[in-house]
């Protein structure tokens, strides 16, 4: 017999309906809680105070620890990969004091202030690279410095654009292994990053994680490459897909089917209002590499392949469902045609909505409580019906959230969860 | 002579070496500047932003044509200053303060150029006093703000009250745009207009003018 948590979110995955839904918060770095947020959940809920670690310091996400998970009634923990946006690990720590807020932080998370304020964050830990990232004064995150070598398309070497795409040694498979076993400890479900499968993800192309990253690293330069050179970026995906299914195969040899959902891929295809391309170039472009890796997972393995795009995608779902994922988030459900009730109707038995149960632009950062616990509780009432919804914010909570409405969130789908399911 | 429907087709399909290289063949059969702009490259750009309404142009296309429009911008620039030609309109444009994320701005901005305005881009990170500056340095009569993050959407009320403070807003228009930001955003902040589309703030801009 399983875990309730964990068989909760398999119920979920499985599009059955589950004791109660599922939540997430914390599972993954699109799917967390900032490191602010965590600090005020912890103090609302009277847990011992110390600070908070943060496992992500691109978007200074911070680590839900058990006691927070239990408090919340979280069923969801995550594996996380190695190293960090910044590619570093998160091996030791280390008290870092971000803007007054004492938080725990790599040993290698290496940091100066320019004279504005702003702080600067180095690649691998290495101040003597150029910095890769930037907070300025008034953020809460970390942006990309971009770094882009000047090039002709003559000079253009398929090789600089693959710099980041390895066969995992022993040593990762070592942390992929240890971070798998302290996970299933927790007896609650599990999403994975293993990285090395988001095709183009615009996070990522900067590559803020090298010292001196080439080939094509700016973000403008990329878009218009999946037009103007896209023979090119065909060729980066094809190296990165045989390497990344090699990489697949020796995680599950290593770990098996002991976690649930992997996230594969967060490249975003969605803006407010439309889509970065068109159905069509998306199914020349990405979708034989999204199959490939998906055929390979359902062929070899019991994980749910999770697949995350902000923005207005409706358009894509089909062309996500056939190229074999069986989870989307964050279901950002204020784009244009993201309307819950409609996307539960047409997609609800082939996807699994693993998020759309807040706005994080609007209603959680500046609503009021009741309004936080109305919305909620309108989308579980939508999304929940048979399975296949993993409740969790739209993306993740932002810094200045505040805790009310953070508690009033997690409140009312308990609230839903005991009206509904005793 | 140059074939100057060229240089429409290199703008709307995003060939920045043939818009350059038509462009300055065109200079070199003595064509006029302005004319090149207004009755090659605007109705390109218009094209384009029509082709990005109705979904056949996305993001990757824009900033293709933006680009090579900008190519043969550079070098008809000067030559328009000496002949005295007058923009469409002055746009200060920027990401406010706290905010690092400039694709759309930057889309934006390149639209507003093809539709024949004047823009003076102010980059990322932008302090309400550098844009008082700006207006107060090009006469500007139209301001444009984005913000991408939740956290600095009140970068946008702080600039705002600071255009107020310094006795400039009642000589520009403010635009506003951004993933989160909303038109009742917009109204809320006192901004006198709100797209969620590079192509929209082009034409909102022209009702401005």
């Amino acid at each position: 017999m399983l875990p309730p948590s964990r068989q909760r979110l398999l119920d979920a995955l499985a599009h059955r309906q589950p004791d109660r839904i599922p939540i997430d918060f914390g599972g993954s770095a699109v799917t967390g809680v900032h490191v602010s947020c965590v600090a005020a959940l912890r103090d609302h809920y009277g847990l011992e105070k110390r600070p908070v670690s943060v496992h992500e310091p691109y978007q200074m996400l911070g680590f839900i620890d058990e006691d927070l998970r239990h408090a919340m009634g979280l069923d969801v923990t995550g594996v996380f990969p190695r190293n960090t946006m910044f590619g570093f690990p998160n091996s030791q720590w280390k008290e870092w004091d971000f803007r007054g807020q004492t938080v725990l932080v790599s040993t290698d998370f290496r940091t100066t202030v320019e004279p504005n304020g702003d702080i600067l964050i180095y690649p691998e830990g290495d101040e003597s690279a150029p910095p890769s990232g930037r907070m300025p004064v008034g953020s809460a995150f970390f942006d990309t410095i971009v770094r882009q070598p000047a090039f002709t398309d003559e000079t253009l070497n398929i090789l600089d654009n693959l710099e980041e795409f390895s066969l995992m040694k022993d040593g990762d498979l070592d942390h992929v292994r240890a971070s798998v076993a302290a996970a299933q400890g927790k007896n609650c479900g599990i999403l994975a990053t293993f990285g090395g499968t988001a095709f183009g993800d615009i996070a990522l192309v900067p590559a803020p994680f090298l010292k001196a990253p080439k080939g094509i690293r700016d973000v403008a330069e990329w878009y218009m490459s999946t037009t103007s050179r896209r023979g090119y970026v065909h060729k980066i995906f094809e190296h990165q897909c045989a390497i990344g299914l090699q990489n697949l195969a020796k995680i599950h040899a290593a770990i098996g089917d002991s976690v649930d959902a992997v996230f594969l891929c967060g490249t975003d295809f969605g803006t407010q209002t439309s889509q970065f391309c068109s159905v069509r170039t998306f199914n020349d472009l990405w979708f034989p590499y999204y199959k490939a890796v998906n055929d390979w997972v359902h062929a070899n393995t019991q994980w749910k392949c999770f697949k995350h795009s902000c923005g207005s995608v409706e358009k894509l779902f089909e062309s996500f469902i056939a190229a074999g994922f069986d989870i989307i988030n964050p279901v950002q459900c204020s784009a244009t045609g993201m309307e819950p009730a409609a996307l539960k109707a047409k997609y609800g038995d082939r996807l699994v909505f693993w998020g759309g149960g807040v706005d994080t632009q609007k209603t959680l950062p500046f609503g009021t409580p009741e309004e936080v616990r109305v919305e909620v509780l309108r989308r579980c009432e939508i999304f929940s019906p048979g399975g296949g919804f993993v409740f969790d914010s739209i993306h993740n909570i932002q810094a200045g959230t505040p805790v009310a409405n953070l508690v009033a969130m997690i409140d009312a789908v308990h609230e839903f969860n005991g009206a509904n399911h005793g | 002579m140059a074939d100057l429907q060229k240089l429409y087709d290199a703008v709307l399909n995003g060939d920045q070496k043939t818009a350059i290289a038509v462009t300055n063949e065109a200079l070199a059969d003595g064509a006029n500047a302005l004319d090149l702009i207004t009755n090659y490259m605007v109705p390109a750009m218009d094209e384009v932003g029509r082709l990005f309404e109705c979904e056949d142009y996305f993001v990757p296309e824009l900033l293709l044509s933006a680009r090579a429009m900008k190519g043969s911008l550079e070098i008809l620039r000067p030559l328009l200053a000496a002949q005295g030609a007058q923009p469409a309109g002055r746009v200060v444009i920027g990401t406010v303060k706290g905010d690092l994320h400039d694709i759309g701005k930057n889309l934006v901005a390149s639209m507003l150029e093809g539709g024949g305005f004047e823009v003076m881009d102010l980059g990322a990170d932008v302090a309400p006093e550098k844009f008082i500056a700006a207006i107060k340095e090009r006469g500007a009569n139209i301001v444009c703000l984005s913000a991408l993050l939740t956290v600095t959407m009140p970068s946008m009320r702080t600039t705002i009250e600071a255009l107020k403070q310094a006795g400039v807003r009642d000589q520009v228009k403010v635009l506003v745009g951004g993933a989160p930001v909303t038109a009742q955003f917009a109204t809320e902040i006192g901004a006198d207009g709100y797209s969620d589309n590079a192509n929209g703030a082009v034409a909102l801009a022209r009702t401005f003018v």
